[in-house]
């Protein structure tokens, strides 16, 4: 009897309270001379480096360079002429810089490689925009719809992602002879975007989800339709989603070399990926040429990721990562 | 403008009852406050009559129309967040407008609203700017903006001023009641804030664990609190609560705790007759504790001894922090008043303001309309 004065759990919170949520957010102290060193731990003029520090970006440098040596080769063996290279690109005795292997490349009479980058673009850009459009419509369904068949789709969207290619190959193969989309751009283009659909269907999906709902629900009661919704709210919000996206997709398609080599034979349509075994001579292999065809061919990706670096490195890590 | 009719409104998420059986009418042009701690079901009761949540059961009408089945966009409300939930990628000009293009209005009629709407809340030199580029206060507007422009028959609110630092949230306290006096329009506001509520509404409802604990004015709610629940949540500092029971002495009833010994108050002895030697809660708020001895002096059966323990001076008040046998009791008392840390003063409970509480229900035993 005769104990309460105030009421406890809505006056002032007890001070003990308040202190324990505190306690588990603090970041745990750093552990002394280990990991990646913090800006405060980075050495101050005058200081040391400590043997360690030198180790690590010793070996950093040297997989740096191990990696870079084969496009170096590339790259050297692209720009100059046959002459110099036949004992090793490596050998910088007398160095000429010449466009001439592009240009051989550009030009060649059997398989030329401006046909076959005009070609892998025609197939590249609908590659891309299709699957685009109908994954983001659907990863806004999925994240929204209140029917009941959403979390068994879902899952097996997932499971789709577990296919491997060269099994779908063969009736793939029969199924679009089928429909006459053998040898046809538009084949290609359908198989992508199918391809492309788990993933960026998956992808979109989570995104989406690190949106603000509230923005939504006012769109709502501004009067948008669900489709006014996803197009004048969700899709501006989500560019930079959709331009990972976009990325990753179409250096995917561009790369790819295993469904053009299923669906497309006819020689004026191969795209740039296929020629390039083509430029290998019968008797002797032309390293000009075919190392000039392969920076044609790579450039287009390094142009995708020095244009968009920053959308496609968040594309591969993950945009929920904050 | 509109009416708003709650008939025995039931929320549930699975197990969890979020609004139990809420049955309220809301009158035409009327501030209305809900108010109660976190988790106690506003939000989810604003939710379901804008329509973002459907009813598990129960009736709501918007001007006498059943709205049960209506979708949010034409059950004419707007509704401001507590997070803004502007458009991040309009201009101020473009989220003020989002409404009426979707409802295809007019494109000089949607220009004549969004600048009367921008002039009426200061927000005219801010049209082209982006959410980003705006203050807290400033996108508080915006979102104030875009649901007046709609000309909605109710405004609900969901905590509006709680992302707002303390000093803007008294200004847009002051602009939101100015708002509502000018357009007229009938809105729900819900807060956790009491402040806030007895500060702006109308008519305040006092929810807790889903369920209206008391709906009435705020001068009603403060001085004739239904329950303990009420009594504690309005009111800061929160009413003194004091547990002891009811004797009978020479005929009256005297609440007796230890150190503490009071006569009930006529106007009381109606509802505690024949409660004695029963448990109850004796609350007295802050500032009906007596101190100024010319008046304890006359209330000879109302005497506490106590010992002051701190002393929060205010300016124009002082918080006194007293230990009266047991109790602690805090007395809000007129800044000038001298009282230092240690005194020993007799103070007494007001009784014209002392409040009984039956423990077990934890109700307010009624006071009698008229104090002898």
């Amino acid at each position: 009897m005769g104990l309460v004065s105030q009421p406890a759990p809505y006056g002032r919170p007890a001070p003990g309270r308040q202190a324990t949520p505190h306690a588990g957010s603090t970041t745990p102290p750093p552990a002394a001379g280990r990991g990646t060193p913090s800006p405060a731990a980075r050495p101050l003029p005058g200081r040391r480096l400590r043997p360690a520090v030198i180790l690590r970006h010793t070996l950093a440098w040297l997989v740096g360079l191990l990696w870079i040596v084969p496009f170096l080769g590339i790259l050297m063996s692209a720009l100059r002429p046959q002459a110099e290279l036949i004992h090793g690109w490596w050998q910088l005795g007398q160095v000429t810089i010449s466009a001439e292997n592009f240009v051989r490349a550009w030009n060649h009479p059997t398989a030329p490689m401006g046909e076959g980058i005009r070609n892998s673009l025609l197939v590249v850009v609908p590659s891309t925009v299709l699957p685009l459009l109908i994954a983001s419509l659907a990863a806004y369904g999925f994240l929204r719809s209140r029917a009941r068949v959403r979390t068994p789709l879902f899952a097996l969207i997932i499971l789709l992602l577990a296919v491997p290619q060269q099994m779908v190959a063969i009736p793939l193969f029969r199924i679009l002879r089928d429909l006459g989309f053998i040898n046809s751009y538009a084949g290609l283009v359908v198989t992508h975007t199918a391809w492309a659909l788990p993933w960026m269907i998956m992808f979109l999906r989570n995104y989406f989800a690190t949106l603000p709902r509230e923005v939504e629900e006012a769109a709502l009661l501004d009067g948008a339709g669900r489709l006014q919704i996803f197009w004048h709210v969700i899709l501006p919000l989500s560019l930079p989603g959709l331009a990972s996206a976009a990325a990753l997709q179409l250096t995917w398609a561009w790369n790819d070399f295993f469904m053009a080599l299923i669906l497309l034979y006819e020689p004026t349509r191969l795209v740039a990926t296929q020629r390039i075994p083509l430029l290998r001579g019968q008797y002797h292999v032309d390293w000009g040429i075919l190392t000039a065809a392969s920076v044609l061919t790579i450039a287009v990706p390094i142009l995708v990721f020095a244009l968009l670096q920053r959308y496609y490195v968040r594309g591969l890590i993950g945009w929920t990562l904050k | 403008m509109a009416t708003v009719q709650l008939h025995h409104v039931t929320k549930q998420f699975g197990d969890v009852t979020a609004v139990h059986d809420f049955s309220l009418e809301i009158d035409d042009g009327e501030f209305l406050v809900l108010v109660g701690p976190s988790g106690c079901g506003k939000s989810t009761l604003l939710r379901v009559v804008a329509g973002l949540e459907e009813v598990t059961s129960g009736e709501i009408y918007i001007d006498d129309r059943l709205v049960n089945h209506v979708a949010p966009k034409d059950r004419d409300v707007a509704m401001v967040f507590q997070n803004y939930a502007l458009y991040p990628h309009m201009n101020v000009y473009d989220n003020l407008a989002f409404g009426l293009r979707m409802r295809r209005v007019a494109r000089d009629e949607i220009d004549r609203r969004v600048r009367q709407a921008a002039e009426i809340l200061g927000l005219a030199d801010l049209l082209r700017r982006r959410p980003a580029q705006l203050s807290g206060g400033q996108r508080q507007r915006v979102a104030l903006g875009r649901a007046i422009v709609r000309e909605p028959k109710v405004f609900l609110m969901d905590e509006p001023l709680s992302n707002l630092d303390a000093k803007l949230r008294v200004e847009m306290r002051t602009e939101l009641a100015r708002l509502h006096q000018r357009l007229r329009v009938t809105t729900i506001y819900v807060t956790h804030d009491q402040t806030e509520a007895m500060t702006m509404g109308s008519r305040i409802v006092v929810m807790k664990d889903g369920r209206i604990q008391q709906v009435a004015s705020p001068l009603e709610l403060y001085e004739q609190p239904a329950n303990l629940f009420v009594a504690g949540f309005i009111g800061s500092p929160p009413m003194n609560f004091v547990r002891g029971t009811l004797e009978p002495r020479d005929g009256d009833l005297w609440f007796a705790a230890a150190g503490i010994s009071i006569r009930v108050p006529g106007a009381l002895a109606g509802a505690t007759a024949g409660l004695g030697g029963h448990p109850i809660v004796l609350g007295v708020r802050p500032e009906d504790i007596l101190v100024d001895p010319e008046r304890v002096r006359v209330l000879p059966d109302h005497r506490v001894e106590a010992l002051v323990e701190v002393v929060e001076p205010l300016g124009a008040d002082a918080f006194v922090h007293l230990l009266a046998g047991e109790q602690r009791l805090t007395a809000r008392v007129p800044g000038r008043v001298k009282v230092r840390v240690g005194d020993r003063l007799t103070v007494a409970p007001d009784p014209d303001r002392i409040h009984l509480f039956d423990p077990a229900t934890e109700q307010a035993l009624s006071r009698a309309a008229t104090s002898p």
